[in-house]
Order: C-alpha cells, then structure tokens, then sequence
C-alpha cells in the first residue's frame, strides 16, 4: 500500500481547508469624530430633518451596474444617475421627494415676473465646488449653455425652447442670474431643477475644445473630479465599487449648524445578481435594497425584527405598463413605402382604428386576476401617465374603461362580428378571423406574465392573441424603426421631476414616444390635434388650476380613445437597516438615496 | 523552435482579422443598436437621438465604420471606444482581464491540485471504495449546475458568516497591510475558484487514473518491481512521470478556455471580471467593446493552444518543432 498516495490525497484536502478559512475576522466600523476644518457659507442651506444626527459610518447600497460616467449632463443611464444627481451635482432648485415639493437649493431665492417672461435667481453667498472655488453665475450660465448646446443636443434640449426661441440667460453680478423666456413658461422651474451646476474652472476649456462629452468619465483621479453636490468621489473601482464621501465645502447644514453630510462615505456595491444581493443584504454587507419582486415581499416583511431591518411601504411605482395597437403610418418621405399607407395589413389596420374595438379589448382585460397572480396583489389599477404614485399629478376620476366582460362582448356583437365557422375565433363581417400577435420583451417576466392573461381574456371574447416575448432590441427595432408588429405591450418610465410637461414627447403628435402613431408631420385626427393644443396651454402658464383642468381634459380625451390599453402597475417595497437614522425613501427616483446627505447612523452599543 | 513560434503568431493575424469581421457583421445584423435602451425614456427626442448617432459613428454606413475601425487599429493601437462607459475599449479589458485571469488560475489550481494526487491515489487503489466513491463524487460536481452550487455556497457563507458573500474585496481592504490584503483576497476568492475549479474535476482525475493504471501494466514497471523498488518509487518515481504527458498538453488548453468560461461564476459571485463586461456590453449593443473582448479572448485562446503546444515539446523529447 503506497503510504505516500494517502499523503498527497489528505494533503489536497488540507491545502483546501487551509485557503477557505484563512483569516475570519469581520470588519468593524470605525467611528471617527469628524472636525470641521472649514468656516461655514455666508448663507447655509439649512436642511429640515426628522432629528439631527451626529457625524461618522458608512451606508452600503447594492446596485447591480455600475456608473458609466461621472458626467451626468451626458450620462444615460440610471446607474450612472444614482451616483451623480444630487450626490455629486445639485441645482439651483432641489425637488424635495419627501414633499414633491421644489425647493431652493444653490439658490437662496428666484421670482418670476408678472407676464412670466423675465425669472431672477438669487445665488447662494458662500456655496463652493469641492475644491472650495466659489460658486458663482460664471458657472449657473456655463452649466445651462452645455444643456442648450446644439451638437450635444442633450436629453434636456428640447425644454429650453418653449415657444420655439431659447432662454436667454444673463448675470448681472456674480450671484445673480436672469433667465428670459419668449412667454410664461410652467416648466421654467421644473427645468431649472434639472441643471446639474458643474464647474467652469475645471471643464471650461474641455468645453471649448469640443471634448465636453467625454470630460468626467469614470477614470478621472477622484481629486479632479470636482463636484458641486454635498459628496465628492473617495474612489471608483470598475465592476467593484463606488465610493464617495462628504464635500467639505457643501452649503448644506442641520438645525445646529452642524455641516452635512452626516455620514463618512456612501458606497454602491456593484452586485449584478438579485439573489447574491440579497443574500449580501442578509449577511449585513449592504445595508439597505432595491428592486425587491413582489414573490418575495412575505419574506422580507417577516424578518424584519430577525434581520433588524424595516421594510419600507413606498406604493405604486411611477411607471406604467400598457398595450398598444400599431396605427401608424409612413411618415418618412424617404421610405419605400407609399407615404401615408399603414405598417400593418389593412384588415387588421381597420379593426384597430375602430375605438369600440379597442375599448372592448380593455373592457376584457381582468386587471384584478392580474394584479392577484402576477404580482401577487402588490400592485394597482392604473390609467395615466401620472400614476397613483405621483402625489401631484395623479387624476383620481379619469376615463377609465375598466373589466366588463358582458359590456366587452356586447361592444364586439355590436360590431356585427361573430363565430360563423364554430372553430372559437370570431371573423368580422367580411369573414376574417381576429388574430392577432402581441410581443412583448421576453426579460421582464411581468410583462410576459401579463400577456398570457390577456390572451387567455381575449380568448374569451373569441379573440385570438399569439403571445410572442422577444428580446429587448428586437422589440424597440419593432417598435420605433420597422414598424413591424400588431400589439406591443410596454411600459415607459417617469420623468424627473414626474410632470406631465416633462413627458410631453408622449402626448404629441409629433412626439418619438408617442407610440400607437409616432412622429405625424401634422395630427391626423381632431382629438390628437385637440391634445396638442392642450399640452402647449398646459406648459405655457403659470397657473396650477389651469394646468391641473388641461392635464384632466388630454387624460380624459386619450383614454375616451383608447389609445393606451392600461395595465396594472407594481408597488414598491424596499428593506433597509435599522441603524440609520432621518431615512425617508419615496418612489419618487433615487428612492432611497435622495437625502443620503441628511441620514446619519445611529450610536450603537460596542460590541464584544 | 524559434522560428516556429513566430510563425505562429503570424499565423494568428488572419485569423484575428477574421474573427473581427465576422464579430462585426453578427453586430451588424442584430436587430437595434446601443441606441435601442432609450425607448423607455418619455424625455429623449428624435433629434437627441441622432446626436447620440452622430457622436458615436453610428450614422455611417456598416463598411466605413469597420474600416475605422481597422484602420485605428493598425495605425494607432486604438481599439476604439466604448459607447456606454466613454472609455476606451483597451482600457476597460485590462481591468477586467486581471481578474479573470487570477479566478481562472485559482480554479485551475482546486481542479489539479485536486485531480493529480486524487487520480493517483483511486488508480493505485483501483476498484476500491475509494476510488468507487471518488469518481460517485467527481460526477456528482460535474453535474452540478454551477448556477446552483454557487448559490448553495454563498448560501452558507451568508448564514455562517464564514467567508464574504461575493465580490472581490472587503471595504476595507485599502487600509489592511499587505498581509491582510493576500488573505482578503484569498477569503474571496475561494468559493467562486472552488465552483469553478470542481465543474472539470471530474474528468481530469479519471483521466489522471486511466493514464497511470496504463503505464503500471506496461513491462518496465513489473521490471522495477521486481528488482525490489520500493512501491513508492516504483508509482511516484517511475510510472508517475511516465503518465502525466497527455494531462499538461490539456493543462495548456484549458488556459485559453477558463478565461472565457467563468460568465455565470463572476455574474453570481459579483468578481469584476471579463466574462461579465462582455455579457453587459453584448446586451446593450455596445460594438467595440463586444469586438474587443472577442479579440482579446480569442487571443488568449489562441495563446493558450501555443503554450500547450510548446510544454508538450519540453515534457516530452521525442516531440520537436522545426
């Protein structure tokens, strides 16, 4: 028997051991006390907060990708927004998520004159960028040129040109600015809430060279990278981690005068997996989640005292789902097709241009059953653009065409349509059956979900549906640049600040989202020409009833429609730890980050 | 010798060339582009869209923008530019690289640091319960989907607290000395390195005890036997050196394979590495960094095809390239 096998078998085994347990330690927080070596700003903003707090800790916060850049004038995605908007950048208005609110930010005060044409902002003495170089008008202008520059032509362009002429923006003096728009303007705020000030100093000449777009990116030494938000980047790590900590020139202060931000360093967690995420969330390395499913809401809402966490209520998301019927036509003069003639056959075109068609097919559609299966009854009704989550803007009473299966079919038998042949479809009056594909992408196991049931409610009406889930690009080749689909069911995310104004691609005409029939050189129908008056009255004044009785009427006159076949949206719910104090998540975006600046942890006892 | 490998890595130009293009037309033909993600944003207009186009030459036909593509390449080195992150593509693979390679050495070490003493041992004992049990177990690991035992594994990490759940570095790691720094690391590294190191355990110890019962029937082991070696000798001395030839040709092979096959390991356990920038950038269309990473992993596969070749030739004498 070879002795030495058995070494080399039990060897293997050791040198396993060995490398698994090496070192199990676990990693303690330091708490230092934080001096504040800076004198504070002329005129602190001060924060209101629950209670203030006491410096020092770290709040862990999973993501599953990683900022792309640093530059959010350019950045297009979420994850590179959660780092950037209000953590490393801040306007001169802020929009409060706790009180859906505008409130003054880089500015102490603005007024707008009576004819609402000429706006004064009043900028705050004593802000500074990270470097401590002064925030001034040299900067707000800077800042608002890059977002009405034309090559850049950035996501914000388009709201900078009311009435067709751009704002003319001027400065009196180092901390003043004047903005001047053609006529009243409802998103003059809104929009002024949307410029991220960064600095002239640093990025002036990058600018000026054309190399803005790619100024910012996310291997800039972090003390380059100067900031204007109560954060400055401590360290990017790709694929890894991001790492900020406190601005120590940040205007912002408690009741105390004490500086903000509270905690020492905010740290996203690249995590691609929702299931590691969560197992990381019960291990204690992240501190606080997003995006929970609605299967998994039960567990969660029963460990909170086991896990010393609260899983917080936020209500319906802010997005939507809905189908669509394709009615568009060739627009583009350099299309093949004849200009003016439908994508779709023209049998099928016709059955979708009939409203009570369309109206039957919501009236059938058992939002309840989806709401109790799909989401497992976490989610609710909705049918706007403003969904019940949004505390402004959210119309209780609007036209709705709820589950009516007797009134769906009484809709179709007025229709003349029937099963003449006895195979379960019924054919339209010159004999062909209604059938019909409705696509969908295939990631989002929602919206797939919820297109089974709709073609199992159809199915009732005598309605064929084939239920094609297809892969994200696909879908959007499909639904923007060929055409070449009958029914999509979609969804499209809220705008920032979630106002009606901000989502007005999709209500005009002419508009890239409005999808049932994109980009009309003039609106084909009165009620889309009427709705386009109304979207220009609703941005062109100052006056909240105004704009809440026009936003009623364009709601009220698209869903009488149909055009958007509603579907429910889901709630929200996100666990975090216990031992923070001042958290506040809303649905609002950035849900649990928005005020990461104001959160402070809590003492905790020294543990053996 | 010399010659033959730089006739080698010549050879690997076309073949890069190719891959490339095929890479590029694939692109080409899917349907969207990087573009594509913006439908769901209600505030991004037509023309905002064609200033995206624009910036990342995306307006231009598919043979212009290939022919950049080549032509930076051969002129500057540039590997072009990465549309999601502004980055270029060189850049971002490097990091990614690093990582991958260190995952893939590590799991190269469980399965043959594993395979080598565990195939000896079950071959030496042949029918044995041992060995019996050594290869129920070499299957059950090879079935295993590594979706599963990853999850399993974090599993028990999160409950006991024993290791990290993913990732590859603590929080703290920059203010650890260089000691803690390696055991860090270490502690990290060992459930992603021992999921993907136990999938082709398996194969390699059968493979490991076939090679050696082989050669302990072959005359020259009987020979030393009967001269009175030591039975020791006679396996680890003999018969050992003899049998290990074909298992280090595999050895180079693999190489070039674990770099590109650890995706669903890195997605799972957070590791930052390539097979997941790949994965990202294949979803959002972003082109040059998907060209990118194809090149770079058929490079390191076509290396890795090369050092197999040429450890061969060392091991073995009786090989020898002109």
């Amino acid at each position: 028997m070879p002795r030495r096998a058995q070494w080399l078998g039990l060897a293997a085994v050791l040198w396993l051991a060995g490398g698994l347990l090496t070192g199990c330690g676990g990693a303690g927080q330091a708490r230092s006390a934080y001096k504040d070596t800076v004198a504070l700003p002329a005129e602190p903003l001060v924060e209101e907060m629950a209670e203030p707090g006491t410096h020092g800790g770290r709040f862990v916060f999973a993501e599953t990708a990683p900022p792309r850049t640093f530059n959010t004038i350019m950045a297009n995605e979420s994850s590179s927004f959660d780092v950037t908007d209000g953590r490393l950048f801040t306007t001169l208005v802020d929009f409060n998520n706790a009180t859906e609110q505008l409130t003054p930010q880089l500015c102490t005060s603005w007024e707008i004159t009576p004819d609402g044409r000429t706006s004064t902002w009043h900028l705050r003495h004593g802000a500074a960028f990270s470097d401590g170089h002064p925030i001034t008008s040299t900067d707000i202008l800077f800042s608002f040129s890059i977002y009405m520059d034309d090559t850049l032509h950035t996501s914000l362009y388009d709201f900078f040109k009311p009435y067709g002429q751009k704002f003319k923006l001027s400065a009196p003096d180092s901390y003043t600015v004047v903005i001047e728009t053609a006529g009243p303007y409802a998103m003059l705020v809104p929009v002024v809430a949307s410029v991220y000030i960064v600095p002239e100093h640093i990025l002036g000449d990058a600018y000026r060279h054309g190399q803005f777009a790619s100024a910012y990116d996310v291997n800039t030494p972090p003390e380059k990278l100067v900031t204007s938000g109560p954060w400055k980047l401590k360290e990017y790590v790709p694929n890894e981690k991001t790492v900020l900590e406190r601005n120590p020139y940040w205007c912002g202060v408690d009741a105390n005068h004490q500086r903000l931000p509270y905690l020492d360093e905010v740290v996203y967690l690249i995590v691609p997996d929702q299931n590691t995420a969560a197992l990381k969330f019960e291990a204690g390395e992240v501190d606080a989640l997003d995006d929970i499913k609605p299967e998994n809401f039960k567990s969660y809402t029963d460990n909170q005292k086991k896990g010393n966490f609260t899983f917080y209520d936020l209500g319906p998301s802010l997005n939507t789902n809905f189908l669509i019927l394709n009615l568009n036509r060739v627009h583009d003069p350099k299309s093949k097709k004849k200009l003016g003639s439908t994508y779709l056959d023209p049998v099928k075109y016709a059955w979708f241009n009939n409203r009570d068609f369309r109206i039957a097919i919501s009236k059938a559609i058992d939002r309840d059953a989806i709401i109790k299966s799909v989401y497992n009854g976490y989610a609710v009704k909705n049918w706007s653009t403003m969904t019940p989550g949004n505390k402004t803007w959210y119309t209780p009473d609007v036209v709705k065409y709820d589950y009516d299966l007797e009134g769906a079919k009484q809709l179709i038998a007025k229709l003349g349509w029937k099963d003449t042949n006895g195979d379960g479809v019924i054919e339209d009056t010159q004999g062909h059956p209604i059938r019909f594909s409705l696509k969908t992408n295939s990631s989002n196991v929602m919206r797939v979900a919820m297109a089974n049931f709709i073609k199992d409610d159809l199915a009732k009406l005598g309605i064929q549906v084939d239920a094609t889930p297809l892969e994200f690009n696909s879908l959007i080749t499909n639904l923007r640049t060929d055409f070449n689909y009958e029914t999509i069911l979609l969804g499209l995310q809220s705008a920032t600040p979630p106002d009606p104004g901000m989502g007005q691609n999709v209500w005009r005409s002419s508009g890239l989202t409005h999808y049932w029939n994109i980009k009309q050189p003039k609106p084909e129908t009165a009620v889309e020409a009427r709705i386009d008056s109304l979207v220009e009255k609703n941005v062109t004044t100052l006056d909240m009833a105004e704009r809440q009785r026009t936003w009623t009427e364009m709601q009220n006159l698209l869903n009488q429609e149909c055009l958007f076949i509603w579907l429910p949206t889901v709630e929200y719910r996100v666990p975090i730890r216990n031992r923070f104090g001042n958290l506040h998540p809303t649905i609002t975006p950035h849900r649990i980050l928005w005020n990461i600046d104001r959160v402070f942890a809590k003492a905790q006892k020294p543990s053996a | 010798m010399r010659t033959y490998i730089l006739r080698r890595l010549l050879q690997m130009i076309p073949l890069l060339l190719g891959i490339s293009f095929l890479t590029f037309i694939l692109l080409q033909l899917a349907p969207g582009d990087f573009l594509s993600a913006q439908a769901e944003n209600p505030m991004v207009s037509q023309e905002r869209l064609e200033a995206m186009k624009h910036q990342f030459g995306l307006d231009k036909p598919w043979y212009v923008q290939y022919g950049l593509y080549l032509e930076n390449i051969f002129l500057h080195f540039d590997f072009g530019e990465s549309f999601a992150r502004h980055q270029k593509v060189f850049v971002i693979l490097r990091e990614g690289l690093l990582n991958t390679l260190l995952l893939a050495l590590a799991a190269a070490l469980v399965t043959w640091g594993l395979a080598i003493p565990l195939g000896v041992w079950s071959a030496v004992r042949q029918y044995s319960w041992l060995d019996k049990s050594l290869s129920v177990f070499g299957v059950i690991g090879l079935s295993i989907p590594e979706v599963l035992s990853g999850l399993l594994l974090l599993m028990l990490a999160a409950r006991t607290g024993w290791l990290p759940v993913g990732g590859m570095r603590s929080l703290d790691y920059d203010q650890m000395d260089w000691v803690g720094k390696g055991a860090d690391l270490l502690r990290h590294l060992a459930l992603p390195a021992l999921v993907v190191g136990l999938t082709p355990l398996a194969g390699r110890m059968r493979q490991m005890r076939g090679n050696l019962l082989d050669v302990l029937r072959l005359d020259y082991v009987t020979t030393a036997r009967a001269k009175g070696l030591p039975e020791n000798v006679v396996v680890f001395k003999h018969a050992l050196r003899n049998a290990i030839n074909p298992l280090i040709t595999l050895f180079g092979y693999t190489l070039g394979s674990l770099v590109s096959g650890a995706l669903i390991v890195e997605i799972i356990f957070a590791w930052p590495g390539l097979g997941r920038i790949t994965f990202e950038a294949l979803q959002a269309q972003d082109q040059y960094l998907v060209l990118g990473s194809v090149l770079m992993a058929s490079f390191v596969l076509v290396l890795g095809n090369l050092v197999a070749d040429l450890l061969l030739a060392i091991a073995d004498p009786r090989i020898a390239y002109a």
